[in-house]
Formats: C-alpha cells, sequence, structure tokens
C-alpha cells in the first residue's frame, strides 16, 4: 500500500511541477537556514570525548582572597597557579591528572633549507594523552624519568611528522623547537576534536596543538605561556622563579574521576589542601571553594556556544515557522484543486483514512526532496561561515547527525503543513464533487 | 473604501488562507526588526571610530630564538633597515597591539590601596616615547611623552608618567578630570601627563573598550611586537617586504602576524560580521519566502475566485475596481499581520534581551519593519491582483 | 431597446479559428420578452456575452439603449452594465463568501448608491423575490431554487431596463423552474425587457416571442400564446 501511496504521490508531484518545486524550494531554503545555525550549534555544543566526558573533569581553586571577583558566575577563575598545579600533579591520591599550558615555537630542523615556522606547543604532564584519548601510531609518550629530568623529549602529529621528515614514522629524529634540540619519541594520530575542550580560554576552536613537550621545561627552559595569563593581585614579578610562585593563574588542570566517592574524596582532599596553604597566608578567604565539572558542563559554564549560535538557531527555527505556513498554504490551494480527483476515489471505496494517508505520503516526499536542497544549501552556508575566518574553521560543518537529521526535520515540518490540507481533502463528502455543474 | 466591509465578511468566512499569511507576516515582522536591530547595534560597534590611523599601520610580532643574539642591537638595526624603506614612517616595539585581542590589562586605582580607592580595569601598552604619533593618535588634554620620560627594559623600573584614556580618567577621577593625578597599579604609580579622548583599548568589544594607558617603556624581548607607520599608499609594498628584510638581517628569528592594524580590528569583529551576514541572510532569504506566499496565495486566491470576478465584472465591476478589491484584501491581511507581528516583535524583542546581550528593539526599527512588509506585500500582490481585474466578464456565462 | 447589425464574433486560437456568429442581426423592443433558444454550439452563448457587453464583437454594429457598445472603452461598458442591463446567470453566480445581503449589494456599490439607499433597494428586492428576512444567510445555507432567486433579486436591484438571464432555470428542478419563470414573467409584465437564453423547448413556448441560433445565426419564429407580442424587424428564418 505505501509503495501504491508512494507511486500515487510522485505522480501527482509531477503533474505541478511548478507548485511542487516551489514547495521543495520553500522548505529547501528553510532546512538550509535551519542546518547551517544547527550544525555549528551541534559542533560546540556536542559531547567532545562521549566515552569519556562524564569522568574527566576540570578543576578550578578559588585561590583569591575575600572581595576580589571573577568574570565566572561563580566567582572562580578557569585556570590555576604553578605552584597549586605542581602540588596537586605530585601529591594527588588520584592515578591520572593532568596539568597543562599552551605555549607556542619555531619549529625547524636546523638546516639552511629548513625554514622555521611557528607552532603551538602544549607543554603537559604525562597523562594527557590517556586522559583524552589520544593514540599513538609510533612511540609513546615521554617517560616518567624523561620528565623529572626535563629531557629534550617531544611528541609531534603524523601531520607535523609528514610535513618536516616527509614521512609517518619520524621517532628518534631531531626537531628544533627554537634553538633547542628535541628527540621525537612518539608520533599521534590524527587528532581533530571541534572544540579545544581541554583548553577553552585560550581560542576554544583553534585546532589541537601538534607538538607536545613535558610540563618540567616550564621549569627547566622557562617555556612561557602563550595563553592567558591573569593575575589578581599585586605581587613583584621581576623573573621567572618570581612567577613561577606566583598568585598568576595560567594552567590547565585536569583530572579523571571514576565514582561519584571518588570526587568527594578527593574534594576532601583539595578543601585538606587549600587549608594547609591557609597556614602559609595563601586562600584568604572565610570559605574555601573548588569547582569540579565534568566536560560537557564544563563548555556550557565557559559559554563555548555564544549567544549569537543560540540566537540564530532560535530565529532559525521562526524562520521553519514561516516556511511551514508557507507550504501550508500551498498544499491547501494544490490538495482543494484536486478535491475532484479525492472525491472520486472516494466513491470507489477509498476510506477517509487512505485518503489522508495518501497525501501524507505525497507531503512527506516532498519533505525528502526539500531536504536535499536545504543539505545543499546548508553546505554552501557553511562553507560560507568556514570562509569567514572568525574561528568557524573546525566548527562549522556538518557531521553525520546533522546529515541524517536533516530529513527528519524536513519531513517533520512537511507533515506539520500537510495535516490541515490533506484532513481538509478527506474530510470533503465524495458527492461534491461528482455533481457535474 | 467601501469596499472594507464586503472583504472583512468575506475574509471572514474563507480564513485559513487569510490566516496563514498573517502568521507568516507577523513571524516575518518579529524577525526581521529584531535581526535588524542586532544588525545595527553590532554594525555600529563596528564602525565606531578608534583614533587609530588603520590605514596606515602594519603590525608584526618577531620570535628570535637564536640565543646568540643581541637582542636590542638586532631591534634597533631592524628598525633602522625598516624605516628606510620607501613609505615607511616610523617603526617601534609595542607590547601588544590596539585592537588586537592580545595584551595585558591592570587594575588602577586611585589609592595604592585597590580596595580603599576608586579604582578601573584598563589594557596598558608599553613602547616608547614615538607610540602616540606612530598610532596617529591626538593628546587632547596635557602633553605627549617625551625622550627623557621612557625608560628601557623590564627590570623592575617603573615610568613615573604615563597617558591614559578619557575613559579610564573619567572613571578614576570623575568627568573632565584626571590630568597630572597619580594613578596606583599596586606598590607602582604614575603621574597623567596626557589624556586622549578617543581611544579603544585591544579589547574593543569588551566592557573595557575604551579604557587603554600607555607607559612609556621601551622593550626588547624575545617574542617582541612592532609597529610599523607607513604612508596609506605604500602600505601594502611595504608588508610584502618586511618578513624577507629582516630575515635577511638575522635569520635566527620567525615574524609572524604581519598585518594590518584595519586587518586586526576586521579580525576582532569577525564574530560580529559573522552574526551580520548570517542575520542578513536570513532576512533576505525570509523576506523572500513571504513575498513567494504572498504571491502565491493571491495567485490561489484568484484563480479559485475566477468565476466571481466574471460575475462582479458582469455586474458592473470596472478593471479599477477589481485591481483595488485584491490591492485592499492584501492591505487588511498584511496590516493585521503586521499589528500582530509588531506586538510579537516586542515580546521577541524582550526575551531576547533577557537572555543575552543584545540591545532593545527600538520602535522605529519595528515601524520601519513594518513600512517594508508593506511595500513588499504591495509588490508581490501587484501582478497576481492586475491578472485579476484582466480576467473576462465572460467567464460569468462559461459553465464550468 | 437592442439592435445588432451584422455582428460577427470570431474566436481565434493558436490552432483553429472559429465563427462563432456571422451577420448576426436582431432588434429586441422596449418591453419585450425573447426566448433564445438554438442546439449547443450554435452561438447561444456568444450571443449572451455581446448582448450583455461581457465580450467585444469582431464586426457590425451594436445598439443598445441608442448607445453605440462598439466605441465604448473598457470602463464604459462596465458602467453601461452596471447601470442598463440585469444578470441572471445559469449557475446562479453567487459569491460564496457574502451574505444574500452582500451579494445584491454588489451591483448597487459599483454604482456607488449611498448606504441607506442600498439597504431599502436590498431589503425592496428580497421581499419581491420572497426571501425578505433570510438577508444574513449565505448562498450554500439556500435551495437551488432559493438561489436563482436571490441572482435575480440582485439583477434586479439596479432597476436595469434589460435583463439577461443565461439558463435561468437550468440548474432547477421543474416546480422551482415555474416558480422562476413566473417571476420574470411578472418582471416583464412591469416594463422590463428580458432577454433569456435556454435550450429548453417548454419554457421557450412561454414567452411571446422566440428567437433559435443555428451556426452562429438567427433564425426567428414566433409561437403566439396568447401575449401580446411583436413581429416587425424580425428576420427571415434560414432554412430550418
Amino acid at each position: 500500500m505505501l509503495l501504491h501511496y508512494c507511486d500515487l504521490a510522485w505522480r501527482n508531484i509531477r503533474q505541478t511541477p511548478f507548485i511542487s518545486v516551489l514547495m521543495i524550494i520553500a522548505i529547501g531554503i528553510g532546512i538550509g537556514v535551519t542546518m547551517t545555525t544547527l550544525s555549528v550549534y551541534h559542533m560546540k555544543s556536542a559531547d567532545p570525548i562521549p566515552n569519556k566526558s562524564a569522568q574527566l573533569h576540570a578543576l578550578q581553586l578559588q585561590i583569591m582572597d575575600d572581595g576580589q571577583t571573577w568574570r565566572t558566575p561563580d566567582n572562580l577563575p578557569q585556570q590555576v597557579t604553578y605552584k597549586d598545579a605542581m602540588y596537586l600533579l605530585e601529591n594527588s591520591p588520584l592515578e591520572k591528572k593532568v596539568a597543562m599550558f599552551k605555549s607556542g615555537a619555531a619549529i625547524h630542523l636546523d638546516k639552511p633549507d629548513s625554514v622555521p615556522f611557528i607552532k603551538d606547543v602544549r607543554v603537559t604532564s604525562r597523562d594527557f594523552f590517556d586522559m583524552f584519548d589520544m593514540s599513538f601510531l609510533y612511540g609513546n609518550v615521554w617517560s616518567e624519568a624523561q620528565s623529572e629530568q626535563a629531557a629534550p623529549v617531544v611528541v609531534i602529529s603524523e601531520v607535523l611528522s609528514q610535513k618536516l621528515f616527509g614521512r609517518k614514522n619520524a621517532l628518534g629524529e631531531s626537531v628544533y623547537l627554537g634553538d633547542r634540540r628535541y628527540e621525537v619519541v612518539g608520533i599521534t594520530k590524527k587528532w581533530r576534536p571541534a572544540v579545544k575542550f581541554y583548553d577553552v580560554n585560550n581560542s576554544a576552536f583553534d585546532p589541537a596543538e601538534e607538538v607536545f613537550i613535558p610540563l618540567s621545561h616550564a621549569k627547566a627552559y622557562q617555556v612561557s605561556s602563550w595563553g592567558n595569563t591573569n593575575g589578581w593581585k599585586n605581587e613583584e614579578i621581576n623573573s621567572r622563579e618570581q612567577f613561577l610562585n606566583s598568585e598568576t593563574v595560567w594552567l590547565q588542570f585536569w583530572v579523571e574521576l571514576n565514582s561519584a566517592s571518588e570526587k568527594a574524596q578527593y574534594g576532601q582532599f583539595l578543601l585538606d589542601y587549600m587549608r594547609e596553604q591557609q597556614e602559609l597566608g595563601r586562600f584568604n578567604r572565610k570559605e574555601l571553594a573548588y569547582n569540579l565539572q565534568p566536560v560537557t558542563q564544563w563548555l556550557k559554564y565557559n559559554h563555548v556556544v555564544s549567544a549569537d549560535n543560540k540566537i540564530l538557531v532560535g530565529l532559525s527555527f521562526m524562520f521553519l515557522a514561516v516556511c511551514i505556513a508557507n507550504i501550508l498554504g500551498m498544499l491547501l490551494a494544490k490538495f482543494l484543486k484536486r478535491a475532484p480527483d479525492a472525491g472520486v476515489r472516494r466513491a470507489l471505496g477509498a476510506s477517509k483514512r487512505q485518503i489522508f494517508y495518501q497525501h501524507l505520503v505525497e507531503v512527506a516526499i516532498l519533505g525528502l526532496l526539500g531536504s536535499v536542497v536545504g543539505v545543499v544549501l546548508a553546505q554552501l552556508g557553511l562553507a560560507g561561515i568556514r570562509e569567514s575566518k572568525s574561528g568557524y574553521e573546525l566548527i562549522a560543518t556538518m557531521d553525520w547527525q546533522m546529515l541524517l537529521i536533516s530529513p527528519l526535520i524536513s519531513i517533520l515540518a512537511c507533515l506539520i503543513a500537510g495535516l490541515f490540507p490533506a484532513w481538509v481533502v478527506c474530510k470533503t463528502s465524495p458527492a461534491t464533487h461528482l455533481k457535474i455543474q | 473604501m467601501s469596499e472594507i466591509k464586503p472583504i472583512l465578511s468575506a475574509l471572514t468566512r474563507s480564513k485559513t488562507g487569510a490566516i496563514l499569511l498573517v502568521m507568516q507576516i507577523a513571524i516575518t515582522l518579529a524577525l526581521v526588526s529584531n535581526a535588524m536591530s542586532i544588525v545595527a547595534d553590532r554594525a555600529e560597534k563596528i564602525n565606531q571610530t578608534t583614533g587609530y590611523d588603520e590605514q596606515g599601520i602594519i603590525s608584526y610580532t618577531l620570535l628570535t630564538y637564536d640565543k646568540d643574539t643581541d637582542i636590542p642591537k638586532q631591534f634597533k638595526e631592524d628598525i633602522r633597515q625598516l624605516k628606510a624603506l620607501d613609505g615607511v614612517i616610523d617603526v617601534l616595539a609595542v607590547s601588544s597591539i590596539p585592537l588586537s585581542r592580545s595584551g595585558g590589562s591592570r587594575t588602577l586605582s586611585t589609592d595604592p590601596e585597590e580596595h580603599s580607592g576608586k579604582n578601573a580595569d584598563s589594557g596598558y601598552i608599553r613602547a616608547n616615547h614615538h607610540i602616540i604619533s606612530t598610532l596617529g593618535l591626538t593628546i587632547n588634554e596635557g602633553r605627549d611623552f617625551t625622550q627623557s620620560d621612557v625608560i628601557y627594559g623590564r627590570n623592575g623600573d617603573y615610568p613615573s608618567v604615563g597617558i591614559v584614556s578619557r575613559a579610564v580618567a573619567d572613571k578614576l577621577f570623575g568627568q573632565g578630570n584626571g590630568l597630572n593625578e597619580t594613578v596606583y597599579n599596586g606598590d607602582d604609580a604614575f603621574k597623567i601627563i596626557g589624556i586622549i579622548d578617543t581611544l579603544k583599548s585591544q579589547w574593543p568589544r569588551s566592557n573595557m573598550g575604551n579604557s587603554l594607558i600607555f607607559l612609556p617603556i621601551e622593550e626588547a624581548q624575545t617574542y617582541q611586537k612592532f609597529i610599523v607607520k607607513t604612508t596609506p599608499q605604500k602600505r601594502a609594498q611595504v608588508m610584502k617586504q618586511i618578513e624577507p628584510l629582516l630575515l635577511d638581517l638575522d635569520r635566527g628569528r620567525v615574524v609572524m602576524n604581519i598585518k594590518g592594524l584595519d586587518k586586526s580590528k576586521a579580525d576582532t569583529y569577525a564574530g560580529d560580521t559573522l552574526m551580520i551576514r548570517m542575520l542578513i541572510a536570513i532576512v533576505v532569504f525570509l523576506v523572500i519566502i513571504t513575498a513567494l506566499g504572498i504571491f502565491g496565495l493571491t495567485h490561489f486566491n484568484i484563480s479559485k475566485r475566477t468565476k466571481q470576478i466574471g460575475t462582479r465584472r458582469a455586474l458592473g465591476a470596472r478593471k479599477s475596481a477589481i485591481f483595488k478589491y485584491f490591492l485592499l484584501e492584501n492591505l487588511m491581511v498584511t496590516a493585521l499581520g503586521v499589528v500582530i507581528g509588531g506586538v510579537g516583535a516586542l515580546v521577541l524583542g524582550r526575551e531576547l534581551m533577557g537572555h543575552y546581550s543584545v540591545p532593545p528593539l527600538e520602535t522605529s526599527a519595528i515601524l520601519i519593519t513594518a513600512g517594508m512588509m508593506l511595500l513588499m506585500s504591495f509588490i508581490a500582490v501587484y501582478s497576481p491582483a492586475r491578472r485579476a481585474a484582466n480576467i473576462s466578464p465572460s467567464v460569468a456565462t462559461r459553465s464550468i | 431597446m437592442l439592435q445588432m447589425q451584422d455582428i460577427g464574433k470570431l474566436y481565434q486560437t493558436e490552432m483553429v479559428q472559429t465563427q462563432a456568429l456571422r451577420e448576426f442581426n436582431l432588434t429586441v423592443n422596449e418591453g419585450e420578452f425573447i426566448a433564445v433558444t438554438g442546439p449547443s454550439g450554435s452561438g447561444k452563448t456568444t450571443f449572451l456575452n455581446i448582448a450583455g457587453l461581457l465580450e467585444p464583437f469582431s464586426s457590425g454594429q451594436y445598439m443598445l439603449d441608442g448607445v453605440d457598445v462598439g466605441k465604448l472603452n473598457d470602463n464604459q461598458r462596465s458602467d453601461l452594465r452596471n447601470q442598463k442591463i440585469g444578470f441572471i446567470f445559469q449557475g446562479f453566480n453567487l459569491i460564496p463568501d457574502l451574505n444574500l445581503f452582500e451579494n445584491i449589494e454588489v451591483p448597487l456599490r459599483y454604482r456607488g448608491i449611498k448606504t441607506a439607499q442600498r439597504k431599502r433597494r436590498i431589503e425592496q428586492c428580497l421581499e419581491q423575490v420572497g426571501l425578505a428576512g433570510r438577508a444574513r444567510h449565505l448562498p450554500q445555507q439556500l435551495s437551488g431554487g432559493q438561489q436563482q432567486r436571490v441572482a435575480i433579486a440582485r439583477a434586479l436591484a439596479g432597476e436595469p431596463r434589460f435583463l439577461l438571464a443565461d439558463e435561468p432555470t437550468g440548474n432547477l428542478d421543474s416546480l422551482m423552474a415555474k416558480q422562476v419563470m413566473t417571476l420574470l414573467e411578472e418582471l416583464n409584465r412591469a416594463g422590463t425587457t428580458i432577454v433569456m437564453v435556454t435550450h429548453d423547448q417548454e419554457l421557450a413556448r412561454r414567452t411571446p416571442r422566440n428567437i433559435q441560433i443555428v451556426d452562429g445565426q438567427v433564425a426567428d419564429f414566433t409561437l403566439y400564446q396568447g401575449v401580446q407580442g411583436t413581429r416587425e424587424n424580425t428576420q427571415t428564418p434560414l432554412g430550418v
């Protein structure tokens, strides 16, 4: 029966090509606009690491004295100080934790024909790769010992390896970060999270770094941060030593917590630490505060999906409503014109329900065709957004989820538009249209 | 106008089409007026004057990784060579580039104890005494830096003078005050020797958009930013020459982010530009769809009423009467849509303002959009109404 | 009242030319009641359209109440229809979205008659056709006969000198048809000139003068039914 309806529907669509094409264009534009904004919204709000997002927690400590404010709703700075990060790294009861920051360097091979280029560098402790599910193509992360000795070792991506050495396996090769020679100990597989969720405060939509060096280099080689560095206190900072010991926040700290009890225990550990530090004159406040937020909550907290994204999605759905009203009008016109045909079918024994379904099938097919137009338009829209160079290069794409959802939204929109016209047609009595005037 | 009553009764008896149109027009009006209000607000932000000679300035960043380089000496040579280029007026090292969203900020106070004085957050730029003229700024009150104000390097010394934007001076010392007052930044302090009225910080979109101070400190770091002032005509040419020239002088470094100040500004506002484009695209498509809707529905109405139109003509209606009938009918539907849409626009505007930082919706935005909707609706209905007027009265006698 | 001289009407489509009327001559005098009959395709409807100024003609001369119709522009023809001609259509052609009152009001509005006067006239017409008190009903709430009576009321509202009826009983059963016919006869007695196009011979026989159109030309013969009629100005039949 469905096949029969489809056949009838297809004939009807072809019988009125002008109005059918008009409807397909109308729904296509609606879907195109909606899917463009929705894809951006989706890419920004989608869970970047679904299988671990509940375990990974961003750590915040309320380091500021009473009376100081921050731009977050709970007044907690998003980053931590170097001394807190080092303590929590070394003394934590947890198995997996990572402290890190963004830096950068001139990368070259110290050969006359190797032109140095600038790359972002992630300076991080060892657990980064394991915690954020990065896998190695060759080699592995540097060892504990290498980390402690601040050995000049580096992990690079397969893409960078290809670029520097013309092959993916560059284990053991030397690469220069500035004037320091590093030995490649690991090659990571391509990794392109749409949102740099592990460090949303330093260009959240930049591509993930492709160069990784041990956190110990921050002190040993004075590798400095290329990210946000925020002070809240007037401190004398004239040397690297003073800077590392300051109350300035500039590192990201993440922990992996596998259960609520583990989270509670860790919270207690943090409070104990802060109390200890209060003895030393830090954490000058009545109430100690910390925050451990899992990935998706962390992205919300940091407004990764901007107000503009939300406004655009809202407006697009209003736009879609206008398209639905539009199509409703056209369907009504089209179906009423064909009402005599339905009357004949009714006279020949078709039930109201059958007439109703037949028309809905036709509407659904229009929706399906419209979604094709819509997806093409959305691709154009997204390409336009990528071109705009406003940090949406990785975000403005349509993943398979959005691709699948497009026809669903389109068909649903068309069905909403088609319900009333189909009902009008099927309720007209067979007799009205059989009379010859 | 005598036709209003019968049109109204005809409309109330076959409402579906009219309701659909009213809905479309109402949503379109609500959406378009709010979208255009946001567009106007963003456009105004983008077009705010910054005070800088945006067309004449190039900025670049130099990362010197060769530890053997004597950086201050090398920079002197760089600047000397750059200045020799045709079109270059001045070159100097700066701690950050205006409008670039990157740089340092401080909390300034009228008192050494921050919490007992008035405070103001402000961006700061450290550079030598050329900075004001190089950026193309005008000091409205007080004086410019002189060479004797400048201190060299960052070894704990702090300059005794600074030039601030009017926003900073006003926030700290009240409207119109501030010259010769002392500003504290923790233990450091400087005297305001100059005030600039129109000035944007490194973060023009933030709440310290107008807050910027200049401190006369000349630096030479491994990671150092520079600005080059050129004649606007020669800027593109100079921009191409910078990297090769600098690398020729010393290979142990990388030149990054060579761009015009206008480009920095455009990058900073890229999000707003994108928002404007998206909203305009939505508005344009929406207006097209709504116009198509009006056109299609009128078309349908006319084909449904062909017989009726013929009868009216037979009963003595002139062509112009038929034409006016459809125009008037459409005007009434559009007017209703516009009224409902106007209310909807206010509601939507309030909702948006409640949730996001968008400007309040001006009544004029609604009125202008409403006017545009009426015009668009007139254009959409014109040709179908013309066609209706041309229906021959003889269709009245035609049997179906 | 109505004078047609050598009227020709040529319909032209891309494929074919059809001569709907040729050398068509007819004179109708003031106060006459004429039935026009003829087989389908003979040109009845074309005659009706031209007589009612609904269509222009290709050649010849048509005088309506002393006005040379051929020289009028579209607006003048509209005004002439509005002032002098009343139409009764086969399909009634009531406007479905308007109630009876508003339907009858249509020609009066086009004439620019004042509201109060309009109201009086409409009520009068409704009474005349026996539908007083149903002014607020919509056409679809009435029977076919009632609808046609409304259509007649609408035709009468403007007090036309000349009534054109196109198969006025075509969609009605015989009882209703008789009622409508009686109404027309009354109107005629009151002085209205009526031209009725019909294919119903029995109906035609009730009128004093019958015209038959065959192949776009007039074949005139009159049946006497004891009603006064005029025979002058009639044309010679062309071999029926």
